[in-house]
């Protein structure tokens, strides 16, 4: 694949990445987090709401990199260890949805399940051809 | 300069990797089986998977420190924005470890007490450390003779 074509993809990546920051926060009411978490002890709480900021934080530097300098990522040396790690990131994230997360939960909401196993293999499949542009 | 900076990303590489071995005595030290049991299937999962995500990138992080320095100290705008990043994310951990967390429910054990006394340092120390980085890679600080 040529580098205009990934440079096209990795936009898209960026543009799927800023609906994943929406996403993020939608979840937010429809899983009802603040009152599931409710009766845990303050530090869990706060734990959760501290690792899922930084994984907000981390998709949103994403974003902002494949919109703003989608050839960063293709370049040599660093761009391509960056590429990787977010390769490894996404993919890991489809087989934690398929083999980790709970199956009547992805069954009862399973139009979502479908998009976002979608969603990740997209952004899995388009860092991993980054990392082995040339 | 740059000599003193390569130093400091190789010691700040063995810290994150010692932290990342340290990461895996967390869980248990602090309960978090336990204290999970009471949230839904969905919950758990989504907490696991959150602090799996963030273990990770503290490994990348070491990855970066340790085969990279040269990289994230070559003065270039990619080497400010993701020194800056790194800066951003360990300071917001500092801010957490004075002001964010409440540590009155972990048990006030000696090994717990020694723990969060280097946590704290080895946040700390990375604050200054990539601070100076962002320093370096935006000009601030002159190359020397």
């Amino acid at each position: 694949m040529n580098t205009e074509s990934l440079v096209l993809l990795l936009r898209l990546a960026g543009l799927m990445l800023c609906g994943l920051v929406a996403a993020n926060h939608v979840a937010t009411g429809r899983f009802r987090y603040h009152e599931n978490l409710a009766g845990c002890e303050v530090m869990v709480r706060q734990i959760f709401h501290v690792h899922c900021a930084y994984i907000v934080a981390i998709i949103a530097g994403l974003a902002l990199l494949c919109l703003g300098w989608p050839r960063l990522l293709l370049a040599d040396g660093m761009g391509r260890v960056l590429s990787a790690f977010f390769a490894l990131f996404w993919t890991s994230r489809v087989t934690v949805q398929l083999l980790y997360y709970d199956r009547e939960t992805r069954r009862r909401n399973r139009g979502w399940d479908v998009f976002f196993l979608g969603v990740f293999g997209v952004l899995g499949l388009i860092f991993t051809l980054a990392a082995l542009h040339r | 300069m740059k000599e003193l900076l390569e130093i400091g990303l190789k010691l700040a590489g063995f810290s994150l990797v010692a932290l990342a071995i340290a990461s895996f005595w967390i869980p248990k030290a602090l309960g978090w089986r336990e204290k999970l049991a009471g949230l839904t299937p969905l919950m758990r999962e989504l907490w696991w998977t959150y602090s799996a995500y963030v273990w990770g990138s503290h490994v990348f992080f070491a990855v970066l420190a340790l085969g990279h320095g040269d990289w994230l100290t070559g003065r270039t705008g990619a080497a400010t924005a993701m020194s800056v990043f790194i800066l951003l994310w360990w300071s917001v951990r500092l801010w957490l470890q004075f002001f964010g967390f409440d540590l009155a429910e972990v048990e006030g054990s000696r090994a717990n007490r020694i723990a969060k006394h280097l946590l704290t340092l080895l946040f700390a120390g990375l604050v200054v450390l990539f601070g100076t980085l962002v320093a370096w890679n935006a000009g601030w600080i002159p190359e020397g003779p």
